[in-house]
């Protein structure tokens, strides 16, 4: 009797466990570029961010709207359509590697999230970062800067709603991905973190842009580049590039693109470098 | 055709035995400190060490080579450690398991103690570090009771009280000295290790605390190697801003 139950309740556990699994969900459908680089609530500039990137090669995800979790899928043809519109999505979700198993994705509007549900969150762009919580802000921005093990090839930012902190970017490094999570967890005044920042393989063909692409940046533009770090990141996954930070001109955005596609072996290079003149730090 | 087989197997067999006969008797070849040597020998260079004021007994080395430190790599390959006797030790009373369980006991020690500030890799390529290391000064202990013995027990114990640790970090593509230090904190002191199995083995507690702080030594002075100058936190500090409060589009 004993032998025969053991079985049973070891499928009965694992079939609890597969149906918690799969749920359904609104998401927005967003490019992986624009959604680690978190431009915000979801505007009309987010949606142009969105659609363009994947057009120009960027993977397709789904952006939990509850959450705010990026989700890697399996079946990027089904929600490409819908990229940059909200959709209605039902999978199995693993929260730990963000990834989703797609099972359907339909697309709906706004107006069908219901006034109230916290799923509105991400819609609204007033639950965003007010005056009142600047102060916070600041804190989590100077302990992320603090970070140690940042390397040009790593690049983490966050977004804040009040007391809710959304941490985003690349890492090469699995350890920073859970440092920064710590470190926002224990500030004061946070509430939830939820982390977006993707760890980066480190296979020899990205390491090998890698190396090349800092190579090519230092050459025409050093300044950015100082004793531990710079102020251009270099994020490599699966042979594109993208760059990311600040650099004082458009033209030395213009030229930092021209260098990284000469690098030999990627195949993309998304230039998200910001121009200092229009960088408003403050806000 | 029988006697073609056997003309084959007898040829083969004939290679194996000539192949096997060519082959050094021992590989890894046993290690011993050069007499009246201060260093083994292992590092590729001790020319750049110096006395270290944040570490005890230790004698180190960081590039500042603003191409070449330890702050432009991201991985690192962790070699086996190579163990060193001591100038006298008997070599015929530290057998090579006894040896191996101590490299892989220290190359267990040093990886753990690294591996989330340098993920580790297994090939060589740009922005990969190559970590070397050694164990110096192994030499033989008591013998081992007889009512004691078991499979995994050694014959003799290796005493590993005046050990040290030579480690340094390398360029894999080139072989160039990035950073490198010799940590004679004698921290095995009385330790012994008698058995292949020893970091499983309360009694030789002693000998796994030892090469676990030396593993521990080795991650702070990599963490104080890696730290940020008073200009780069400044600079991290002005330019570190998220994209989220500044959309670029």
């Amino acid at each position: 009797m004993r032998r025969a139950s053991l079985p049973t309740i070891v499928l009965l556990f694992r079939g609890l466990l597969s149906a918690e699994e799969v749920s359904t969900f609104r998401a927005y459908v967003d490019s992986n570029l624009c959604a680690r680089i978190m431009l915000g609530p979801i505007t009309p500039p987010r949606v142009e961010c969105s659609q363009s990137t994947v057009k120009e090669g960027a993977e397709p995800v789904l952006v939990n709207l509850r959450n705010n979790l990026v989700l890697t899928v399996n079946k990027q043809k089904m929600i490409r359509p819908f990229v940059g519109q909200l959709a209605e999505v039902s999978g199995e979700i693993k929260v730990k590697n963000g990834t989703a198993k797609l099972q359907s994705a339909n697309a709906i509007t706004a107006e069908s999230v219901p006034q109230g549900d916290p799923a509105r969150k991400l819609l609204d762009v007033r639950s965003y970062r007010t005056d009142r919580s600047a102060k916070l802000h600041e804190k989590i921005r100077h302990e992320l800067a603090m970070m140690p093990y940042i390397t040009v090839f790593d690049f983490i930012s966050f977004s804040q709603m009040g007391s809710d902190v959304i941490l985003s970017g690349w890492t090469v490094r699995a350890t920073n991905r859970s440092t920064a999570y710590n470190i926002v967890k224990d500030i004061p005044g946070v509430e939830t973190v939820t982390n977006n920042i993707e760890i980066l393989p480190l296979g020899s063909f990205d390491m090998q842009i890698r190396a090349a692409a800092r190579a090519a940046l230092q050459l025409g533009l050093s300044r950015y580049f100082w004793g531990s770090g710079s102020d251009i990141k270099i994020v490599v996954k699966n042979g594109q590039i993208i760059l990311l930070g600040t650099v004082v001109s458009k033209a030395d955005s213009d030229l930092a693109f021209i260098r990284c596609n000469s690098v030999p072996g990627a195949f993309k290079v998304f230039n998200m470098l910001r121009v200092q003149s229009s960088q408003n730090k403050g806000a | 055709m029988c006697t073609k087989k056997w003309g084959l197997a007898c040829l083969t067999a004939a290679l194996m035995t000539v192949s096997s006969c060519s082959r050094p008797a021992n590989e890894a070849s046993v290690k011993k400190m050069p007499p009246g040597e201060q260093f083994s020998g292992f590092l590729s260079t001790y020319a750049n060490l110096k006395p270290n004021p944040e570490f005890e007994n230790t004698v180190s080395f960081v590039s500042q080579d603003p191409a070449k430190n330890v702050h432009k790599y991201v991985a690192v390959i962790v070699e086996p450690p190579v163990v060193y006797l001591a100038t006298e030790a008997d070599e015929k009373a530290l057998p090579d398991r006894g040896r191996t369980a101590l490299a892989e006991y220290f190359q267990h020690a040093i990886s753990e103690a690294v591996e989330d500030a340098f993920p580790i890799v297994q090939s060589s390529g740009p922005l990969v570090l190559r970590l070397r290391s050694a164990i110096i000064g192994v030499d033989a202990g008591p013998q081992t009771s007889a009512d004691q013995k078991d499979e995994k027990s050694l014959d003799r114990a290796i005493n590993i009280g005046k050990v040290a640790v030579e480690i340094e970090f390398v360029d894999s593509q080139t072989g160039e000295q990035i950073a490198a230090a010799v940590d004679r904190q004698t921290l095995g002191e009385g330790a012994m290790v008698g058995s292949t199995t020893f970091s499983q083995d309360e009694k030789f507690r002693a000998a796994t605390e030892a090469f676990d702080g030396w593993a521990k030594r080795l991650r702070d002075f990599l963490d104080s190697a890696h730290e940020l100058s008073k200009d780069d936190i400044a600079r991290t500090e002005a330019t570190n801003f998220p994209y989220a409060s500044a959309p670029s589009k």
